[in-house]
Formats: C-alpha cells, sequence, structure tokens
C-alpha cells in the first residue's frame, strides 16, 4: 500500500515538471500559434544555470528565480530576433526555424557547459528524506509537487482571473480589436513569450534535481512537452494538465510494473489517446470552411 | 493566390519542356560516370551514402511536398528497413535483390502500420503521432538486443553481392557500391516522380491544398494518403536495405526521431516539392558533417546556423510551393 503511495507521489513529482515544461509552450502556442521548439533548451539553460548557482554559494533559493530571469531573457531576446517575423508564417516554417535554433544552443551550451552530466548541490533542507508511513520519500520531489501546483495555481489565476490575463486572452481571440483599444499588443507578445521561456528554464531548475543536466536533456524535455501539449489538445489550459498528469503517472506507473518496455507502454498509450482524440483530449472549437 | 501560383507549378513540373529535361539528366549521367575516374575510394563510398540516404530524403518529399504531411517518423521506415536487411543478411546472406526486396516490403509493412494510427491527423498531431510511432519501433528496436544488438548495433554483415544465376558478383568495392547506389537514386527518383505525375499524387497534392473540396468531391483522402505513406515507405525502405553495407555497419541512431529532424533539415536545405532536392540537401548536410567536423567540434553548431539562415533568408526560394503545409493555420 504505501508502496503505491510513494509511487503515487513519485508520478505527481514527474507530472508537475512535464506540466510546468508544457505549459510554457502551451502558452505560446495558444496565444501567438507559434510553434517555439526552443523550449527544450530553455529547460536546458535553467538547469545549467541553478546547477551553477547553486555551486556558487550564493543563497540556494535564488536559483530559481535566477534560472526563471536567464531563460525569460533569452527568450526575450529571441522573440524581438527572429521570432517575430515568423508569427505569420505556416507552423512547419515555425517547426524549422526553431528547431534549427535548438539545434545551434545546444552546441553552443555543450561548448560552454560542457558534456559531462552536470548535477546540482541540493542545499540541506531539500535534500534526504522522509516517511511516507516506513517507505522513504526524497524531500526534493515533494517541493517539486508543491512547488509546481503553487505556479500553476497562480497561472492559472494569473489568466484566468486578473486584468492582465484577460488582456493576454483577448489578444488569442482578437488582436486587431485589443490595439483598437489602444494596447500594444506587440508588447503583450513579447512578455508572453518571455515569460514562457522563463516558466521552461524554472522547470529545468527544478528538473536539475532530479534529472541532472546533460546535452540531449534539452531534446528529450522537449519531445516530452511536445507530447504533452499535442495530446492535452493543442493550447488548452486543462488539457495540458491533464495530458501532463496521463503521461506522468503511465511513465511511473510502466516503469514499476514493466520496466524493459516502459517507455513503449507510455508512448503508446499517448498515441492511443491521438487516435481516439485526434485534435487532443481538451479540443478547441475551430470552425472548419 | 499563392495556391494558384502553387498549383500552376505543380502542373509545370508534370512536363517542363521534355528535351531540357533529357538534356539535364544526360549532364547529370555524364558527370556521374566521370566521377570514377577523379574520386577517392573514401569519396565514392561517401557519395554512395549520399545518394542512399538522398533516396531517402526524396520519400520524405513524397510526404511533406505533394501531401503536406510532415513526418518525424521517417526515420524509423528506413532504419526499420536497414535492420531488416542486416538481420536477413546474416543467414540469407547479402544478395542485392532479395537484400532490395526485403527492405522495401519492411518499408511498406511498417509504413502501413504507421498510417493506420496516423490517418485522422493533421499539421502539428500527424507531426507528434508519427514521431511517437517512430519512437515506438525505436524502442522496440534498442531493446530486441538478441537480433539488434541494442545500442552496439550490429558488425561484421557479410558483404553485398549480386547473384546472377550463372555467376555472383561481388559488390563489396567502393566503386561497385557507387553504382548500386546510383542506381537506387535514379530508381527511387523515377519511381517517385511517375507517382507524383499520375492521378494518386495530383489527388495527393488536392488533398494538401483543399482538403474539404477534395472529400467533397468524393476522393478518399485516408485512402490517398496510405497509398502516398505506401510508396514513400517502400523507396525508403529500399534505400534503407543498402544502408547496412556502405559501412558494414547499422546502428538503432539510424531509427531515432533525431535521424527524421535531420532528414527534414536536409530536405528544406535541398527544397521543398522538387524530389531532386533531396539529394542536394542530403549532399550540402552530409558534405558539412564530414568535412567541417574534421576542423572543429562545432559542426552541428554550423549546421544550425546554415539551416536557420536557409529557412529565414530562401524560405520562398528553397520551400517553394509549401505555403499552406500545415492547412493554412499559420496564415490567419
Amino acid at each position: 500500500m504505501s508502496f503505491y503511495l510513494v509511487q503515487i507521489l513519485n508520478a505527481l513529482s514527474f507530472s508537475m515538471l512535464l506540466m510546468l515544461t508544457g505549459l510554457g509552450l502551451s502558452v505560446v502556442l495558444s496565444l501567438l500559434n507559434f510553434v517555439n521548439l526552443t523550449h527544450g533548451s530553455s529547460f536546458l539553460l535553467g538547469a545549467y544555470v541553478s546547477i551553477w548557482w547553486l555551486g556558487s554559494g550564493a543563497p540556494w533559493w535564488l536559483a530559481f528565480p535566477v534560472a526563471f530571469l536567464a531563460s525569460a531573457l533569452a527568450g526575450l531576446v529571441l522573440e524581438r530576433f527572429p521570432f517575430r517575423q515568423f508569427y505569420t508564417r505556416t507552423h512547419l516554417m515555425q517547426v524549422l526555424l526553431t528547431y534549427g535554433l535548438s539545434v545551434i544552443f545546444a552546441d553552443l551550451m555543450r561548448w560552454g557547459f560542457g558534456a559531462q552530466i552536470a548535477s546540482p548541490e541540493l542545499p540541506e533542507i531539500l535534500s534526504g528524506v522522509i516517511f511516507v508511513f516506513d517507505m522513504p520519500f526524497p524531500i526534493y520531489r515533494l517541493f517539486i509537487i508543491v512547488f509546481g501546483a503553487v505556479l500553476a495555481l497562480a497561472l492559472w489565476f494569473v489568466i484566468d482571473r486578473t486584468i492582465w490575463g484577460a488582456v493576454v486572452r483577448a489578444c488569442v481571440t482578437d488582436r486587431r480589436f485589443v490595439e483598437t483599444l489602444g494596447l500594444d499588443t506587440k508588447r503583450i507578445f513579447t512578455i508572453v513569450v518571455a515569460v514562457a521561456a522563463g516558466l521552461g528554464g524554472l522547470s529545468g531548475a527544478l528538473g536539475a534535481g532530479v534529472l541532472s543536466a546533460y546535452p540531449g536533456l534539452d531534446e528529450e524535455q522537449l519531445i516530452l512537452a511536445l507530447i504533452v501539449v499535442v495530446v492535452g489538445g493543442l493550447g488548452t489550459f486543462r488539457g495540458t494538465v491533464l495530458s501532463a498528469l496521463l503521461l506522468g503517472f503511465t511513465m511511473t506507473f510502466t516503469k514499476v510494473w514493466i520496466p524493459e518496455m516502459s517507455n513503449v507502454a507510455a508512448l503508446a498509450i499517448m498515441a492511443l489517446m491521438l487516435v481516439i482524440a485526434p485534435q487532443g483530449l481538451v479540443a478547441r472549437k475551430v470552425r472548419q470552411v | 493566390m499563392s495556391d494558384t501560383v502553387k498549383l500552376q507549378d505543380a502542373a509545370n513540373g508534370r512536363a517542363p519542356a521534355p528535351s531540357r529535361q533529357i538534356l539535364a539528366l544526360g549532364v547529370i549521367a555524364v558527370l556521374a560516370a566521370l566521377l570514377p575516374l577523379v574520386a577517392s575510394d573514401y569519396q565514392l563510398r561517401f557519395v554512395a551514402e549520399i545518394l542512399i540516404v538522398g533516396a531517402a530524403v526524396l520519400s520524405l518529399d513524397l510526404l511533406v511536398g505533394y501531401g503536406g504531411l510532415v513526418s518525424l517518423g521517417h526515420a524509423t521506415l528506413f532504419g526499420g528497413a536497414a535492420y531488416a536487411a542486416a538481420v536477413a543478411s546474416r543467414s540469407l546472406g547479402a544478395d542485392l535483390t532479395l537484400m532490395v526486396g526485403i527492405g522495401t516490403l519492411t518499408g511498406m509493412v511498417m509504413a502501413f502500420i504507421t498510417g493506420i494510427v496516423v490517418m485522422r491527423t493533421i499539421a502539428l498531431f500527424f507531426l507528434i503521432l508519427t514521431l511517437i510511432v517512430g519512437q515506438i519501433f525505436w524502442e522496440i528496436a534498442f531493446h530486441w538486443r538478441d537480433v539488434t544488438g541494442g545500442a552496439d548495433g550490429m558488425r561484421g554483415l557479410p558483404t553485398l553481392s549480386l547473384n546472377l544465376g550463372v555467376t555472383k558478383l561481388d559488390l563489396s568495392s567502393s566503386f561497385a557500391l557507387y553504382v548500386t547506389a546510383a542506381v537506387l537514386a535514379f530508381a527511387a527518383w523515377a519511381v517517385a516522380r511517375s507517382f507524383v505525375n499520375a492521378p494518386i499524387g495530383r489527388a495527393l497534392i488536392g488533398t494538401r491544398e483543399r482538403q474539404l473540396r477534395m472529400s467533397a468531391l468524393g476522393y478518399d483522402i485516408a485512402r490517398i494518403r496510405m497509398m502516398a505513406l505506401l510508396a514513400s515507405g517502400a523507396i525508403a525502405g529500399a534505400a534503407g536495405s543498402l544502408y547496412p553495407f556502405v559501412n558494414q555497419y547499422i546502428g538503432p541512431n539510424s531509427m531515432q526521431w533525431t535521424f527524421s529532424a535531420m532528414m527534414v533539415v536536409m530536405l528544406v536545405i535541398g527544397g521543398v516539392g522538387s524530389l531532386y532536392g533531396a539529394f542536394i540537401g542530403t549532399a550540402v548536410y552530409l558534405g558539412i558533417q564530414t568535412y567541417i567536423s574534421s576542423y572543429t567540434d562545432r559542426w552541428q553548431l554550423v549546421v544550425g546556423l546554415i539551416f536557420v539562415l536557409t529557412v529565414m533568408i530562401m524560405p520562398r526560394g528553397i520551400v517553394h510551393g509549401v505555403g499552406s503545409l500545415f492547412g493554412g493555420k499559420g496564415k490567419q
């Protein structure tokens, strides 16, 4: 019983990471109709920055805001050039551009941070285990669950309940109309892309404690995030949360039950979801003419 | 507006002044015949690799350029056929016709399985679903150590030969490999071209341009796309069956999604929707990989930069005729 409780907690912490990474991608996709494949690079950058920060001896809790800021800054620069030129292009062109960029960033990071696996020195308060019904469970994973849940709630609150969120949502519905109200939508877009990239960096910083950081992690995370976003239904908040939970739980429990074939089983389940619901779990209503 | 231009281009592509085309083919044939006189063994083998991978990229062009279906699982068909040929060669010997036959069949079967799964999806959903299916195949190949060698791949394969009934022709030399690859590349191009120009190819372009109108006209979109997938899988499979014999090695990387992404990169650098552009793109990519990597470790940076610059500076010129690949969704 307690074994399964621990596994459920494991699955939850993994789902939180998937969700945070997926949400960044999902927000940009729904607002700008822009497929940003450099999101994996943001993740890895955040992971490297937090590892570097934790190793430097500065206050540990600042590692997360710093990772957020670093990736957000990179996102901000990228949005100015060249993302902005590609908002009106087809998804294919966006995929190609951002995939090419992610190849460049992957190589730059390999250059800058080295090709070996880097793990963070976790602060004392986050390392160690607590006992859940006599089963040890890493405190850090609990931290991911709480942190992720708080962040997702905050994000939902901002998007759904505040005036800023209303403006962003209005941009999704009708950008021109928002402009007639005197709002600079370009600036809104810039902020959204930067925040989304920052979210990617933040999830990287969080994930580094479990996954470490190494060349290739960016692509792994990107693929998982893409699967989460697409299976959830393009750019829907609820869908992303649902499919992150689905993928997190299937990947964790298939590893428990059939370790050899865990990825095959998890991927097959996600494929099955797409076969059953080709538009994603929560489909946006689109008029087809 | 752009749609009409594209359709005209496609129509022109059907028969752009036959005499000029024959001339172009003649020039290429002469150049291809002269190459072995000047190139070293190593270079010939390298050109053979370009031709083989290029044929696979060309088959991807059928899907991307004509069907508007961007697949991230194409390497699976190529690599899967390569594995099938390599495994078969161990017990049956590496006879060329047998290898190509097995490869083609494997490519088609895998394309069929993929097709059943992805049939109802388009655009980003298609992209991700082909990726997932491809990764499932990759996981199987990676974990099936007894047959595929797992992460180590397979080495020590028998050399390629051609059984002519009375005599057995050894195809292990670089020159023979180059000729085989060139024949395969030409055959792949001819098959793909006749597919594109046949009614089924026209219908495929129709499904890309106006899906709703095509189904209103009574076309079975799923069937057309499946045919394209099968043709593409057959070519990719035939190309894949030769791949293990270039370096007498086949590894799981040849099935991974990153290789699929590489194929898309090659295709875009070369030019989508032109068929022959696939070979140009492959040559550029593999050329950079092989020659720049001997000067610097940062060759991926160079490939990335060239790719991004291609996408940014020559989106119309190189990716000519793929404007509404994703159903025009990005155009709104």
